[in-house]
């Protein structure tokens, strides 16, 4: 099964995986995605897939998460010689410039802002699928 | 030569005594009573002379011992040479004693008549001495010698006086204060060169005329009323005023005390008088008062400081709240509302079917309600980042940030056919992002409070007043009442209902800020159902060029 996960999405927030499985669904690729509530969960699961070329092909982080944040998890990612190729997007509620800017300097590809609507939601995870 | 016995020769009287004396010294010497007289009738032909043509000629009788040998002489001097003209006498008196002498200066002349004593050998030392307590002690040979004796006395006295009162006068001429002394008239008896030095005159009297010279205008009052009491009731007087130094014109503050002296009969007669100077002291006093001062003021600095820090302290808290209230907007307050956005969609779009009118409506209205909050959390939150922000100024084209305005706001500014002009507008050192805010909330309102049967008509012009430049925004729309002026550019203020015009009641209170970032003000004027003027005035040292022309 592991294979078959493709998109990994670390966020804490119970709801939020609720409604991106929503979207996923939409799209037909909620069997690829797998979700964990923290960082510390997420380099955990990545360390316990032991062939590279099972390793998915996005992370999307959230930034505001309990025990290791979305810009620690980040660059722990990116100091890992396995995990440091995997792209990685942010998504977050927070609209600051500053956590912007510090999260592309610390090497995701892309900064999106939280969807609001189906359509914006729709919107994200069809960016997400391109990376699959 | 020891003297014995000396007489004054100043008239006829003096003559007599001068031969009386003559003839008791030669007695006691143990002369014959031929040589005796022959003695004495020489010393008095001279002495005639000297009474008739010299100048306080002084006769003085002696004893004077050379080798084992002793000769009695007499002396007498004048400060005239009287000689010449007593020739005669001179050389009857050399045929009477053994030898005469005349030595002449250019002071006096001395006239010695000299004879050897017969018994030399039974004068001894002691003898000689009590010859001279013999005239010291002997009684007055008569009344004129008696009175003469007296005279003499008390040209002593005065003499000696007369010396006593030269050292005190050089004394009191030399002390550094003033003294003096006047009668009851208050005349004025004696003044130190002090006094006389440091008024740069020497009064005569001192009377209400003198003291006024002298005395400080603002210190006289008190000084005369002070001084006029002593006078009236004869008691002593002190006090402490400002004399004026002739010298340099300065009034320097003196101690002056007066006391009253009585005679014998317990009357005051005169008055004595002292004034010493206490600048210095008073200086020091001076001085002392300031750094007293000095010490509270930097006490008080002190405090107010510390108050200072109290309230950055307070200020940085409230601040810190602030952030952590913008960071709570930002994050926590937005996310149940995207959810809430989200469920409100996947129910319009997924469940459509199974709600009837009435849900759809209630649907509408919670998507309404939710848009409100959104836009009011995203107020709330650029006016809580304009309350801790320091803006960056750069230059800014307001020409051209308003036309960029009316661009962003060309589909309102066309549904409800406004007409904007826009005038020239200067070129501002400011923050461009905030100065486009403000321009545009300010258009906005004005677009937004628009009378519905009128096409809105705004006109944007800027005009130099005094040292500031001041931009209006004047519309032709509802206006606002004159109570309202104040009132619009506080935080969450409506003047209407959400249903007339929707709205948070932040939007001025952003302009407001802003303006204020800027060093600026900003003031709204109207008349209800005619216009609404809102003047942002900025001081002209944010202008980089103004572009006014008339």
């Amino acid at each position: 099964m592991s294979n078959d996960i493709r998109i990994l999405v670390v966020d804490d927030d119970k709801e939020d995986h609720l409604i991106l499985e929503e979207y996923f669904s939409e799209s037909g690729i909620h069997e690829n995605v797998k979700f964990v509530e923290n960082g510390l969960r997420a380099i955990e699961y990545l360390e316990g897939i032991s062939e590279d070329a099972a390793l998915p092909k996005l992370i999307v982080l959230d930034l505001n998460m309990p025990l290791l944040t979305g810009s620690q998890t980040l660059l722990q990612l990116k100091q890992n010689n396995r995990f440091k190729n995997i792209p990685v997007i942010i998504y977050s509620t927070s609209e600051s410039d500053n956590e912007k800017r510090k999260c592309l300097s610390f090497g995701a590809i892309d900064y999106l802002v939280k969807p609001v609507t189906m359509e914006e939601g729709q919107r994200m995870v069809d960016k997400f699928k391109s990376f699959i | 030569m020891k003297e014995i016995v000396t007489v004054k020769l100043e008239n006829e009287m003096d003559l007599i005594l001068a031969h009386k004396r003559a003839m008791k010294l030669c007695e006691m010497t143990g002369y014959s009573l031929i040589v005796q007289t022959s003695i004495a009738t020489a010393i008095s032909e001279i002495a005639r002379c000297a009474i008739e043509y010299g100048r306080e000629a002084v006769l003085a009788l002696g004893i004077e011992a050379m080798g084992a040998k002793k000769f009695f002489k007499a002396v007498i001097r004048d400060k005239t040479d009287f000689s010449l003209r007593c020739t005669e006498a001179c050389s009857f008196a050399k045929r009477l004693v053994d030898d005469i002498e005349i030595v002449r200066n250019s002071k006096e002349i001395t006239i010695t008549l000299q004879q050897q004593l017969s018994f030399s050998g039974t004068l001894s030392e002691a003898k000689i001495e009590s010859f001279a307590n013999y005239f010291k002690t002997e009684p007055p040979l008569s009344a004129y010698d008696e009175i003469r004796r007296k005279n003499l006395q008390l040209q002593e006295l005065a003499e000696k006086l007369r010396q006593s009162e030269d050292d005190y006068r050089f004394l009191t001429d030399t002390l550094p204060l003033m003294m003096f002394s006047a009668n009851n008239r208050g005349v004025i008896s004696y003044s130190n060169k002090w006094l006389q030095d440091y008024f740069g005159f020497v009064p005569k009297e001192l009377n209400q005329a003198t003291w006024q010279v002298v005395v400080h205008p603002q210190d006289y009052p008190s000084f005369g009323k002070d001084l006029a009491y002593a006078v009236a009731k004869n008691t002593s007087f002190n006090g402490q005023y400002r004399f004026r130094q002739k010298s340099t014109g300065n009034y320097l503050w003196h101690i002056i005390t007066v006391i009253p002296l009585k005679n014998d009969k317990e009357i005051v007669n005169r008055w004595i008088g002292f004034i010493v100077d206490i600048s210095a002291q008073k200086q020091v006093d001076q001085t002392l008062k300031d750094n007293r001062e000095l010490k509270e003021i930097q006490q008080q600095l002190f405090e107010n400081q510390s108050e200072l820090q109290q309230k950055v302290i307070e200020l940085n808290r409230s601040n810190y709240e602030l952030e952590q209230f913008a960071h709570l907007a930002s994050h926590d307050l937005q996310e149940p509302l995207r959810k809430l956005f989200f469920y409100t969609d996947v129910l319009k779009k997924k469940y459509n079917a199974n709600l009837d009118t009435s849900g759809h409506a209630m649907l509408n209205n919670m998507t309404l309600a939710a848009s409100r909050m959104k836009e009011l959390i995203s107020d709330l939150l650029n006016y809580s980042q304009l309350q801790q922000q320091k803006l960056k100024f750069e230059t800014v084209d307001l020409n051209q940030t308003m036309s960029e305005i009316v661009k962003d706001l060309d589909i309102i500014i066309r549904e409800k056919k406004a007409t904007v002009n826009i005038g020239n507008l200067p070129v501002l050192n400011g923050n461009p992002l905030r100065l486009r805010q403000l321009f545009t909330n300010l258009i906005s309102n004005a677009l937004k409070y628009s009378k519905h049967d009128t096409p809105p008509i705004i006109d944007v012009s800027a005009s130099e007043e005094d040292e500031n430049i001041v931009i209006k925004i004047k519309d032709n729309g509802i206006g606002f009442e004159e109570q309202y002026r104040e009132k619009i550019f506080g935080l969450f203020e409506r003047l209407h209902t959400r249903d007339q015009f929707p709205g948070t009641g932040i939007g001025l209170s952003i302009c407001k800020r802003i303006v204020e970032l800027h060093n600026g003000t900003i003031e709204a004027d109207s008349v209800p159902n005619e216009y609404a003027i809102f003047s942002v005035t900025l001081p002209l040292s944010n202008t980089v060029d103004v572009l006014i022309e008339e």
